[in-house]
């Protein structure tokens, strides 16, 4: 019963994000590399959650309600991708040229123990945080009573709704996994989720390596540089605990809540995406409206995550398409960027005028 | 609110900031592509001045809790921009060399950070829950099945009740044990004195309506639960579970 009921919460982390992937098939053209469409069908998931969620919360409904219409909105998705996958052209994916070098495979090996070390021990390991004592027991709540932010964490009294925390529900899509699976909320947030957050954000480190820096033809494109490069990163976050506040520490230490999300998977996507866009201009390349759609599920996600989330993600997009539209004298770039920010704009005009 | 003192807070010991800094050096002199000058040196920088800026830390903290504003930082792409820098200078050794500069490179981040793994609030999991047994074997103990239960927990316990059992209240929680958050209970207070009076600890309890009070075994009681009407529930992990015995907590079943 448990094997099933794992298996199940892998198939709405991994398999179902991946599946829904497929409509960003041709922001990734022609690589369909599967870490992008599982990462990007999560932000099209996520996006859709706290477009479904926020509503309810407000209006002080049900989680069944949320669960309701949360799995209309992924069934809905499956089709679409499914649709999308059987339409898209088949096109040839790139082949290895060569056979890998001695030292890329040990780079590789490497970095994939270090991964390993890091879900092994995101098991095995608890990083007492006080703020658990508020996001995981308003996971609890959720799940068990069914009633969303209108009771006090810490204590189970019943309060008025609090809406400032409401408008970012992670701790509701975390109840949401626990409801559809059966496995008790504490261990879904404290134990199995961050296993899927941490691999996302080595996912995302991945992509940026893959796609944007090591991407190409000529002197960039070096196959010891990417699995080297993973390597870094991975040795940078696990020493990453020289202050309380940084993102690695979030990452590694607090992985369940949507502020390690946050700073760790979100806003790295942000900029790979951003990387991605300024690329595309720089080359010529048509920039899809999938890529646009992606961008603003990211920035929706930001508002999931954390209530700052509205405001980083903003401030980064911003400064970003300012410098590019500069760069670039493409000064169009900016008009559907501030597109991508009018989600975040809306929850931050919430929170300012209901929080 | 600092940003200088928040930022020298997000720094620690300062070295992984600095091989950042350095990298972004590197980069605007090798880097030649345009769209990653941009991202990884541009967006930065212009991120920095706006952290440092007054009026946005004004802005921001009047928005939202001040506290936060080092989030502002995360924005700063510290992590892939090292690695980046470290995987551009190593390609430009040829050979072993550049293993060997890896290495080194890794090596130096190793003594410039700290490793996660050895912060004192990591430990080994108790369980799969990751919270205390104590609270696992506790709450099982005090659970009624169908009806919340009021329990008086001791504060070292507190913030991983309501993560495990959704069914256990509490007349005041972890919230209490931030000082900044200047929340206060009678009862809690008591709870936390190292000699307890045990008519004042009932009277507390029975007010908040507490059908529990677990105390530490290490606690010194002046007089005795049970002359106060609460029973010795259980004993286990060096607590002591005291039920009130004027309370029936099964009575919706009898009726």
């Amino acid at each position: 019963m448990i094997a099933v009921r794992l298996l199940w919460l892998a198939v709405l982390l991994v398999a179902i994000p991946a599946w829904v992937g497929n409509c960003f098939l041709n922001v990734d053209k022609p690589c369909r590399n599967p870490v992008f469409l599982w990462i990007s069908g999560q932000m099209l998931l996520w996006a859709g959650f706290q477009v479904i969620c926020v509503p309810v919360i407000l209006l002080e409904g049900r989680m069944w309600m949320v669960t309701v219409a949360y799995c209309g909105f992924i069934l809905v998705l499956l089709a679409a991708a499914t649709v999308r996958y059987f339409r898209q052209s088949r096109t040839l994916r790139a082949v290895r040229e060569a056979k890998p070098e001695k030292a890329e495979i040990i780079l590789w090996v490497l970095s994939g123990v270090l991964l390993l070390v890091q879900l092994v021990l995101a098991v095995l390991m608890v990083y007492g945080d006080g703020d658990d004592a508020y996001y995981v027991a308003i996971s609890a709540a959720a799940e068990e009573s069914g009633r969303m932010y209108q009771k006090i964490p810490y204590t189970g009294m019943h309060t008025e709704l609090d809406v400032r925390h409401g408008l970012a529900p992670f701790p509701i899509w975390i109840a949401w996994l626990a409801q559809m699976t059966g496995i008790t909320t504490v261990i879904v947030a404290k134990t199995l989720v961050p296993v899927a957050l941490i691999s996302m954000t080595y996912g995302v480190f991945y992509l940026l390596g893959s796609r944007v820096l090591f991407a190409g033809e000529g002197a960039y494109r070096k196959k010891w540089a990417l699995p080297a490069f993973l390597l870094c990163t991975e040795v940078l976050v696990l020493f990453g605990d020289y202050s309380y506040y940084t993102v690695e520490n979030f990452m590694i230490a607090r992985s369940r809540q949507g502020k390690a999300a946050l700073g760790s998977i979100l806003i790295p996507m942000i900029f790979f995406l951003l990387l991605t866009l300024l690329r595309k201009i720089q080359e010529e390349q048509k920039i899809t409206v999938g890529f646009w759609v992606l961008l603003g599920s990211v920035m929706t996600a930001c508002c999931l995550a954390s209530t700052m989330g509205a405001l980083l993600a903003c401030m980064l997009v911003g400064t970003a398409g300012l410098c590019g539209a500069v760069s670039y004298r493409k000064w169009k770039l900016i008009l559907p960027l501030i597109g991508c920010c009018i989600p975040c704009i809306v929850y931050a005009g919430m929170y300012l005028l209901l929080g | 609110m600092d940003a200088l003192k928040l930022f020298q807070e997000y720094m620690g010991t300062g070295l992984i900031v600095l091989w950042f800094l350095v990298s972004l050096l590197y980069l605007w002199l090798t880097e030649k592509r345009k769209y990653i000058r941009v991202m990884f040196l541009y967006v930065p920088l212009v991120l920095l001045l706006v952290f440092f800026n007054p009026l946005v830390a004004k802005i921001v903290s009047q928005m939202a809790d001040g506290e936060i504003y080092y989030r502002i930082l995360w924005l700063l792409p510290v992590t892939p921009v090292i690695a980046f820098g470290t995987v551009q200078l190593c390609g430009k050794l040829a050979g072993r060399k550049r293993y060997v500069g890896i290495t080194l490179a890794i090596v130096l981040f190793t003594i410039s950070g700290s490793l996660i793994y050895r912060n004192p609030n990591f430990q080994k999991a108790e369980n799969a829950y990751h919270v205390p047994q104590s609270v696992v074997d506790i709450c099982d103990t005090i659970e009624v099945p169908g009806r919340e239960v009021m329990a008086a927990f001791p504060g070292e316990l507190l913030q991983y009740v309501r993560q495990y059992s959704n069914v256990i209240c509490m007349p005041y929680g972890r919230d209490i044990m931030v000082s900044k958050w200047t929340v206060q209970n009678d009862l809690y207070d008591v709870m936390e004195q190292e000699v307890i009076d045990a008519q004042e600890l009932a009277e507390l309890a029975r007010e908040e309506a507490c059908a529990y009070v677990i105390l530490s075994e290490d606690k010194k009681l002046v007089g005795k639960m049970q002359n106060q009407e609460f029973e010795e529930f259980g004993r286990m992990h060096g607590y002591v579970i005291y039920k009130d015995s004027t309370v029936d907590l099964y009575y919706f079943m009898k009726e």
